[in-house]
C-alpha cells in the first residue's frame, strides 16, 4: 500500500487548489449540517416532551389540543380513575388544562404568528420534564399572571419579565421564566387555568387532561377507561404518540433540508471530481513510476480514492467547525398541527456532526472514483513518457 | 467570431473538466432556482391577493376567537362592501387522512360574489344553493381524487364534533389551485346545534369584497370601529396581509433559504475559479505563444473571462431547467406548498439565477485571466509542464 503521507504531501504541494476545494466543500457541509441540526432541534423538542407513562386526553375526534373542547367539571372527574400516579403529597398527577392560540407580533417586525397560551394548575408542572423557574417567580393564581420561557420572551413582543400580554382586553403580567428540558412547553405561555378561561369568557371549558399512569399496565387500563366511559366522551393517546404526530412540524424542514443537501452534495462532488482529475493528470509520471516500482493497480486506486476522501473530509471538518457557533441558536417555525409556532434550538449533536463528516466522505468517494479509475487505467510506458 | 471559436475550442478540449464544472454549476444553480421559486411563489400569492379587493375579518384574538354569524350581515351592510360571507375552516378527515384538502363552510348564495374570478355553471350554482348538503369543489381537486358530480364526500370533524356527509353538486374553476371544497355554513351550524356544541353561530372569519382598492383602508377601519366595543372585537386586514400572515408563520425559513443561496454562490465561485486556474496552469506556454505572436493583453483577458462565462452560462441554463422541472414536479405533488407553476410566476427572480451565473463566471475567471494577461512572454515560453 502506498503510504498516506504521499497523499498528504501532494495535497500540501498543490495547496491553492486544495484550499479552494476544501472551502467549497466546507460551505456545502456547513449548510447541510445546519439544516440537519435544526431538524434535530425540533425532533428533540418533541421527543423530550413525551413521557412514556403520560397520557393526553382530548375530546373524542380531536387530534390536537386547539380543536379539543371539554367541560371542566367532567374533565376533573378523570382524576378519580384508578391507576393514576400520585405525587409525594398523594395528589393524583392529573392536570386539567385549557389551551388557546393568540395571534401576536414577533419582535423586530418579523411579522405575526400564533402563540400557545396554556392555562393550568400547579399539578401540571410536575408532568413536564424537569420543570423549573429560572428567573423571576412562579405565577400566583387569580392575579392574571403568566410565565414563559426565555426563548419566547426574546422572540415575541410583550413577553419579557414585567411586560403585559393582552388576552381579551385583560392584561397578563409576565412574572417569571421557566425551563423544561427544551420540551415543547418552552414554546408556550403559561397562566392559571381559571384566569385564562375567565378572560376568554369560557369559564367552564377545558381542552386537555394531561395525566400520568402508575405503570404500563395502568396506562393501558386508563386509555380503555377513557375511551369506553360514556361520561367522558374523550379519547386518550400516549404523549409519545401525540408528539410523534406533531413531528410533521419538521416535515417542511425535512423536505427543504433533504433537497438542499442532495443538490449540494451532488454539485460539490462534481467539483471534488474535477480537482482529482487535475491531480491525476498532472501526476501521470508519478503514477507510472509507482507502478514501475511494483505497486499494483489496487494500491493506486486506493491511494487516489484516499486522497479524495482526505480532501473532502478536511472540508467536512472545517464545515462542522464553522457551524459550531450556531449551536443552541434558537429559532421557530410553524407547527401546522397546533397552528402555532414551535420554538426550538439548533442541536449540533454528535450524530448530526458525524452525518456531516459522512457526507463529506461520501462526496470524496463519489467524486474520486472516476479520477482514480483513470489513474489505474494508465499504461505504464505512456505514463512514464509524459512530461 | 474567431475569438468565440477559440473560446469554444478551449471549453471543449478538456471535456471532462468542462462538463464537471458545468454540471456542478448546473446542479447548484438548479437548487437556487428552486429555492427562489419557492420564495417567489409566496410573493405571488400576496400579489394575487392584491388584485381582488377582498378584506378578511377575524376576531382580534386570532383564529381561536369567534365572530357571531350576525356580524356577516353587519359587514355586508357597511358602505363600500359589495358582498360578504362567513368563511369557516372545518379541517376534517377524509378517508382517515388528516386534512387532505381545505374545507370551508360558507354561504352558497353569496360566495361567488366575493370570489367573482371563480367561475361555475349556472345549474351547478343553483344546485349548490338548493342542496343543503351540497358542496362545490375546485376542478383540479375533482380530477386529483377522481370524483364525479353526485359523489358523496363524508368528512369526519376534528375541530367540530359533527361529521359532514357532503354531496358534490359542482366544480368551480379558479386561477390557481385552491385545493379547497366549499359547503354550506348552515348545514354545519345546524349539526353543531344538535350536538349541543358550545360555540355555535360562529362564522369563523368573514371574507368581504369591496368595490375598489382605494376605499379598502377606510372600510377596514370602519369595520374594526364598528365592532370595537362588542363582545367580539375584530381585526380586519386586506387579503394580501392575511396571506402574509401564513408566510410569516413559516418564520425564518426565508432568510435561511437566502443564506443558503449565498453560500451556494460563494462556493460555486470557488469551484469554477479552481477549474479555470487548473486550465490556465496547463496552458501557460500556449498563452505565452499567443502573446508572442501579437495578441493584446485585453484580448487574452477577455478570451479567458469569456471561457469561464461560457461554462457558467451553460451551467445556468441547465440549472434553470432542473430548477423549473422540480418546481413543476412539486407543484403537482404538493400544491399547498407550491401553488404556482413556474410559468405562472415569471419575474425578476429568474433573472437572478442568470445574473448569479454571469457573476460567478466573471469573478471566478478574473484571477486566472489577470494572471494570464500579466504573464511575461519569456517566462511563459521557458516554462515546462
Amino acid at each position: 500500500m502506498i503510504p498516506v503521507r504521499y497523499n498528504v504531501r501532494n495535497l500540501r504541494v498543490r495547496w491553492m487548489t486544495t484550499l479552494m476545494t476544501v472551502i467549497g466543500t466546507a460551505l456545502v457541509v456547513a449548510a447541510s449540517v445546519l439544516t440537519l441540526s435544526l431538524i434535530a432541534g425540533i425532533d428533540h423538542a418533541l421527543r423530550i416532551s413525551g413521557h412514556e407513562l403520560d397520557l393526553i386526553a382530548l375530546r373524542k375526534g380531536s387530534t390536537d389540543e386547539i380543536s379539543s373542547g371539554l367541560e371542566q367539571k367532567v374533565a376533573r372527574e378523570v382524576s378519580s380513575l384508578p391507576g393514576i400516579a400520585r405525587d409525594a403529597a398523594g395528589q393524583p398527577l392529573c392536570s386539567v388544562e385549557f389551551v388557546t392560540i393568540l395571534t401576536k407580533p414577533r419582535r423586530n417586525n418579523q411579522g405575526t404568528t400564533n402563540i400557545i397560551v396554556r392555562g393550568l394548575e400547579p399539578v401540571g408542572r410536575s408532568l413536564r420534564p424537569d420543570f423549573k423557574i429560572t428567573e423571576g417567580r412562579d405565577l400566583n393564581p387569580g392575579l392574571n399572571e403568566a410565565i414563559t420561557s426565555r426563548q419566547m420572551a426574546e422572540r415575541f413582543e410583550n413577553l419579557r419579565l414585567g411586560e403585559k400580554l393582552e388576552i381579551n382586553k385583560r392584561d397578563f403580567t409576565v412574572v417569571g421564566y421557566f425551563e423544561a428540558s427544551g420540551s415543547s412547553a418552552e414554546s408556550e405561555v403559561w397562566t392559571d387555568l381559571k384566569d385564562v378561561t375567565l378572560a376568554r369568557a369560557t369559564p367552564e371549558v377545558a381542552t386537555t387532561v394531561n395525566l400520568r399512569a402508575q405503570d404500563m399496565d395502568a396506562r393501558k387500563t386508563l386509555i380503555d377507561a377513557l375511551e369506553n366511559d360514556k361520561r367522558f366522551l374523550m379519547s386518550a393517546v400516549t404523549e409519545i404518540d401525540y408528539f410523534k404526530e406533531q413531528l410533521s412540524a419538521s416535515y417542511a424542514l425535512w423536505v427543504i433540508g433533504i433537497i438542499i443537501a442532495s443538490f449540494l452534495i451532488v454539485g460539490a462532488s462534481f467539483a471534488a471530481s474535477n480537482t482529482m482529475f487535475a491531480a491525476v493528470a498532472s501526476r501521470s509520471r508519478e503514477i507510472g513510476t509507482l507502478r514501475a516500482l511494483g505497486f499494483d493497480r489496487r494500491a493506486i486506486l486506493i491511494s487516489f480514492l484516499l486522497e479524495s476522501v482526505i480532501l473532502c473530509s478536511l472540508g467536512g471538518v472545517l464545515g462542522c467547525i464553522c457551524v459550531l457557533p450556531f449551536s443552541g441558536f434558537s429559532t421557530g417555525t410553524a407547527n401546522w398541527q397546533q397552528f402555532s409556532e414551535i420554538t426550538f434550538s439548533a442541536r449540533l449533536s454528535p450524530l448530526v456532526l458525524s452525518a456531516g463528516i459522512l457526507l463529506a466522505v461520501g462526496m470524496g468517494l463519489f467524486g474520486g472514483l472516476l479520477p482514480a479509475i483513470r489513474a489505474v487505467g494508465m499504461n505504464i510506458i505512456t505514463a512514464l513518457r509524459e512530461r | 467570431m474567431k475569438t468565440f471559436k477559440y473560446i469554444w475550442r478551449n471549453v471543449t478540449r478538456n471535456w471532462i473538466r468542462s462538463s464537471l464544472t458545468i454540471l456542478s454549476v448546473g446542479v447548484s444553480l438548479g437548487l437556487m432556482t428552486l429555492l427562489y421559486g419557492f420564495i417567489a411563489s409566496q410573493d405571488e400569492w400576496g400579489k394575487e391577493a392584491k388584485k381582488n379587493n377582498r378584506i378578511v375579518v377575524m376576531n382580534v384574538q386570532g383564529f381561536s376567537g369567534q365572530l357571531p354569524i350576525a356580524s356577516v350581515d353587519t359587514v355586508r351592510g357597511m358602505q363600500g362592501v359589495d358582498a360578504a360571507v362567513p368563511y369557516s375552516w372545518y379541517g376534517g378527515k377524509y378517508q382517515n387522512k388528516e386534512m387532505p384538502f381545505a374545507q370551508f363552510a360558507t354561504d352558497p348564495n353569496e360566495v361567488f360574489n366575493v370570489w367573482p374570478e371563480f367561475t361555475i355553471s349556472e345549474e351547478e350554482l343553483k344546485a349548490f344553493k338548493e342542496n343543503r348538503q351540497g358542496c362545490v369543489v375546485d376542478r383540479r381537486l375533482l380530477a386529483k381524487w377522481g370524483w364525479k358530480v353526485g359523489d358523496r364526500i363524508p368528512l369526519q370533524g376534528t375541530f367540530y364534533p359533527f361529521d359532514l356527509d357532503l354531496q358534490i353538486v359542482g366544480a368551480f374553476d379558479s386561477p390557481q389551485n385552491t385545493d379547497s371544497i366549499w359547503f354550506s355554513w348552515s348545514y354545519l351550524d345546524e349539526g353543531l346545534k344538535q350536538k349541543n356544541f358550545a360555540r355555535t353561530g360562529n362564522s369563523g372569519t368573514i371574507f368581504a369584497r369591496v368595490g375598489s382598492a382605494e376605499v379598502m383602508p377606510a372600510v377596514i377601519k370602519a369595520i374594526d370601529d364598528r365592532f370595537e366595543s362588542s363582545d367580539s372585537p375584530t381585526r380586519s386586514q386586506t387579503e394580501a396581509a392575511f396571506a402574509q400572515m401564513f408566510v410569516d408563520m413559516l418564520g425564518n425559513v426565508r432568510s435561511y433559504i437566502q443564506s443558503i443561496a449565498i453560500a451556494v454562490v460563494f462556493s460555486l465561485s470557488l469551484v469554477t475559479a479552481n477549474s479555470m486556474a487548473m486550465s490556465m496552469r496547463e496552458r501557460v506556454t500556449e498563452i505565452a505563444v499567443l502573446k508572442a505572436i501579437g495578441f493584446s493583453r485585453l484580448r487574452v483577458l477577455s478570451m479567458i473571462l469569456g471561457e469561464s462565462m461560457v461554462v457558467t452560462f451553460i451551467g445556468a441554463c441547465i440549472g434553470f431547467l432542473i430548477g423549473c422541472m422540480w418546481l413543476q414536479l412539486l407543484n403537482s405533488a404538493i400544491p399547498q406548498y407550491f401553488p404556482f407553476k413556474p410559468a405562472e410566476m415569471i419575474g425578476p427572480w429568474m433573472l437572478t439565477t442568470f445574473v448569479a451565473a454571469a457573476g460567478i463566471g466573471l469573478v471566478s475567471g478574473l484571477i486566472p485571466a489577470l494572471k494570464a494577461a500579466q504573464l511575461s512572454v519569456v517566462d511563459g515560453l521557458r516554462r515546462i509542464g
